[in-house]
C-alpha cells in the first residue's frame, strides 16, 4: 500500500501534527533519518574505560553494542546474531570476557570487531559456508573529544565536517576528553522523538514553562541560539549566562541546585548534535543524552552524567547532588518538559499545525536565546533526510549546490 | 533516657508503623507537607537504580542527603511543580500515586536503630490518560532511629529494579 504523503505547509514555521501520529512515517524515519546521513551520538569513551567494556543502545530502532576492543578501538555492532537474529547481549552494560560475544541459540561467537570467530558443529553446512561472510553489521565510528558517534551510511561526511562550528561548543563541555563517567539514568518520555529534540531548540518555553526558574528568579542575562551547519543538518548550540546563585531568591534551603562552581562565569551550553544527541554543561552538570525512539509516542532518554578527571572530591560530590536533581527523571526542570511534551503528543491527533513564531522575523542564525525560531532548522534538516525538503528556499538549498 | 524504656519489640513495631505512616503520607498529595517530619534531623532519602547500585556508579535518581534537601522536595512539589501553588493554575499532570508495600521485614541493629526493608510497587493514576501506570518497582532499605523516643527515618534508600524508569516523577517513592 503506498504511503500517504504528509502535506507540509509552504511556510516553514508550520509543522503538521500528523508527523507525530503517523505510524507509517515513524518506520520511514527510523530508516531515512537514523540510518541515513547522520552521526548519532551513542556514548562517551569514559563509559568504556577497559578493553572488552560494552554498553547497549539503539540507533533509531536498530539495537547496537558499543564495545571497546583490543587496541582500545571502539566498535558499534548490530546486536543481532548473523545466523537467526538472536539478541546477542542483554542488559545495559558489561565486559565481554575473552571468547567474545557468544549467541545462546547456536553458540555462534563474535569478536569485538564483529567477526564471526566460531560456530558450533559446522559439519553438514553448505560447502561454500565461510565465517568471513557472517560478521555482525557494523556502523562507521568516529569520536570527537571522547564522544562516540556512529553512522550506518557510507555517504555521511566525516564527523568534523558534520559537526562544523558546533565543535566550538563541544570543546567547552567535553574538554580534552578527560571526562569521568558517573552513571546514567534512563526514562521513557511519553512523546514523539521529534518533540523531545525540538524542545531543546526552543528558547521560548524556558521562562514560560519552567516555574522553578521563575520562583528563584533565575534569568538569562544574554546569550544566543546558534544553529551550526544549518544549511545541512542544523545542530543547536544554545548559550546563556544565568543569574548567579547569590542573586537568586533563596526559595530552597539548599540552593546548590542552581550553583555554578566549576566555571569562571555562569555560562551554560546546551547543544543538540542532530538528530538525537544532547550535550550540555548546565550549571555544573556535565551531561550527554542519547535519544532512542521506541514508538510514535514513546521515546527513551538516557541521561548520562560526567565529572572531570581533575575534580576534587568536593566538586564531584556537588556534581552528583546537582545533576539528576535538575536534569533527570526526577529533575525539577526535566519534569516540566516531560509534562508539556506529553500534552503536545496527546493532542497531536487533533491534526492541524503547530506554529513557530518567536524570533522568526530572522531567517538565519544567530537567534536570541529566548527565540523558538531555531526549531525551523531542525525540521529543514529532518525534511531533507525524509526527501520532503521545503519549497521555501533556504540559502543551502538554493540550487542544491552546497 | 526515653530510648531505653522503648523495648525491642516496641521499637520494631514503631518502625513498621512509621513505614505505614510514610505510605499514607506519600500517597496523599494533600499531606505531602508532613513528609519531612518522618525523617530525623540527620537524614537522607536516596533513590537509585539497581543498575548503578550494583555497578558502583554513584549517580542517584534522587539524592536528598540532608534534612534541608528533604524539606526542599516539598517546596519543589508545591511551588515549582504546582505552578505557584494555585490549584487553578496547575498546568501539570497531577498524579495520584498508590503504593503497595510488602513483604516487610525489620531487624534490630546493635544500636537502638531498626533496619526496615520492604518490597514495593507504585502505581500512578494520572489525569492525562485513562490507564494507571506502573511507575516504580523495587525495594526499600531503611534505617529507623529513635532520637527522642519517636521513630524517624535516618536513611531511606529506594532501589529501583528497572533500569528504565517508565515516567518522570516528583512525589517521593
Amino acid at each position: 500500500m503506498p504511503q500517504r504523503a504528509i502535506l507540509w505547509p509552504l511556510e516553514d514555521n508550520r509543522i503538521p501534527r500528523e508527523i507525530f501520529t503517523d505510524p507509517d512515517l515513524f518506520r520511514t524515519e527510523m530508516d531515512a533519518v537514523f540510518t541515513g546521513q547522520v552521526w548519532v551520538l551513542v556514548g562517551h569513551e569514559a563509559e568504556l574505560p577497559n578493553t572488552g567494556d560494552y554498553k547497549t543502545i539503539a540507533i533509531g530502532s536498530v539495537p547496537v553494542i558499543v564495545v571497546r576492543g583490543a587496541q582500545g578501538r571502539v566498535s558499534v555492532l548490530v546486536n543481532a546474531c548473523a545466523h537467526r537474529g538472536t539478541r546477542l547481549v542483554e542488559g545495559p552494560a558489561g565486559n565481554v570476557q575473552r571468547g567474545g560475544f557468544r549467541c545462546i541459540y547456536h553458540m555462534w561467537t563474535y569478536d569485538t570487531d564483529g567477526h564471526l570467530i566460531a560456530v558450533s558443529l559446522p559439519e553438514d553446512f553448505p560447502a561454500e559456508f565461510r565465517k568471513e561472510d557472517y560478521g555482525l553489521p557494523r556502523a562507521r565510528v568516529e569520536t570527537y573529544r571522547g564522544a562516540i558517534f556512529a553512522t550506518f551510511s557510507d555517504e555521511t561526511p566525516p564527523l568534523r565536517e558534520y559537526l562544523a562550528e558546533l565543535t566550538d561548543g563541544l570543546d567547552r563541555v567535553l574538554g580534552e576528553g578527560d571526562l569521568r563517567y558517573l552513571g546514567s539514568i534512563k526514562v521513557v518520555f511519553h512523546t514523539n522523538w521529534k518533540l523531545y529534540v525540538e524542545n531543546i531548540y526552543d528558547g521560548y518555553h524556558v521562562t514560560a514553562l519552567h516555574t522553578g526558574f521563575q520562583v528563584v528568579r533565575l534569568r538569562s542575562h544574554g546569550g544566543e541560539r546558534l544553529v551550526p551547519n544549518y544549511e545541512r543538518n542544523g545542530h543547536l548550540w544554545g548559550r546563556s549566562r544565568s543569574t548567579p546563585v547569590e542573586q537568586l531568591t533563596p526559595a530552597l534551603r539548599d540552593m546548590s541546585l542552581f550553583d555554578t562552581r566549576t566555571k569562571p562565569t555562569t555560562d551554560h551550553n546546551m547543544m543538540v548534535v542532530f538528530p538525537s544527541g544532547v550535550v550540555t554543561d548546565y550549571f555544573d552538570t556535565i551531561q550527554l543524552r542519547y535519544v532512542a525512539p521506541l514508538a510514535l509516542d514513546r521515546t527513551l532518554i538516557e541521561f548520562t552524567f560526567f565529572g572531570r578527571a581533575s575534580d576534587s572530591e568536593e566538586i564531584l560530590h556537588h556534581r552528583l547532588r546537582q545533576g539528576p536533581q535538575v536534569l533527570g527523571p526526577a529533575g525539577a526542570i526535566t519534569l516540566e518538559d516531560a509534562a508539556a511534551l506529553e500534552r503536545v503528543q496527546l493532542s497531536a491527533v487533533a491534526r492541524g499545525e503547530n506554529v513557530v513564531l518567536k524570533g522568526t522575523a530572522k531567517r538565519f542564525p544567530p537567534y536570541r536565546h529566548v527565540d523558538e525560531a531555531p526549531i525551523r532548522h531542525f525540521y529543514h534538516a529532518y525534511r531533507r533526510l525524509m526527501g520532503q525538503a521545503n519549497a521555501v528556499q533556504e540559502p543551502g538549498d538554493a540550487d542544491g549546490a552546497r | 533516657m526515653l530510648t531505653e524504656r522503648v523495648d525491642a519489640s516496641a521499637r520494631r513495631q514503631a518502625a513498621l508503623d512509621l513505614l505505614t505512616r510514610y505510605v499514607r503520607v506519600v500517597d496523599d498529595a494533600r499531606r505531602i507537607g508532613e513528609w519531612p517530619d518522618l525523617f530525623a534531623q540527620e537524614a537522607e532519602y536516596i533513590v537509585v537504580t539497581r543498575e548503578n547500585h550494583e555497578r558502583g556508579l554513584p549517580v542517584a535518581v534522587v539524592r536528598d542527603d540532608s534534612k534541608d534537601r528533604i524539606a526542599d522536595r516539598v517546596t519543589v512539589i508545591r511551588e515549582f511543580w504546582g505552578a505557584g501553588g494555585r490549584p487553578e493554575d496547575r498546568h501539570y499532570n497531577e498524579p495520584w500515586p498508590r503504593h503497595v508495600v510488602g513483604p516487610v521485614w525489620a531487624e534490630l541493629a546493635a544500636s537502638d536503630d531498626v533496619a526496615v526493608g520492604a518490597h514495593f510497587v507504585v502505581y500512578q493514576t494520572v489525569q492525562i490518560t485513562e490507564s494507571p501506570r506502573l511507575l516504580a518497582i523495587g525495594e526499600y532499605q531503611d534505617i529507623v532511629t529513635f532520637a527522642d523516643g519517636e521513630p524517624r527515618f535516618r536513611a531511606k534508600k529506594v532501589i529501583l529494579d528497572t533500569p528504565v524508569l517508565q515516567d518522570v516523577f516528583v512525589y517521593p517513592l
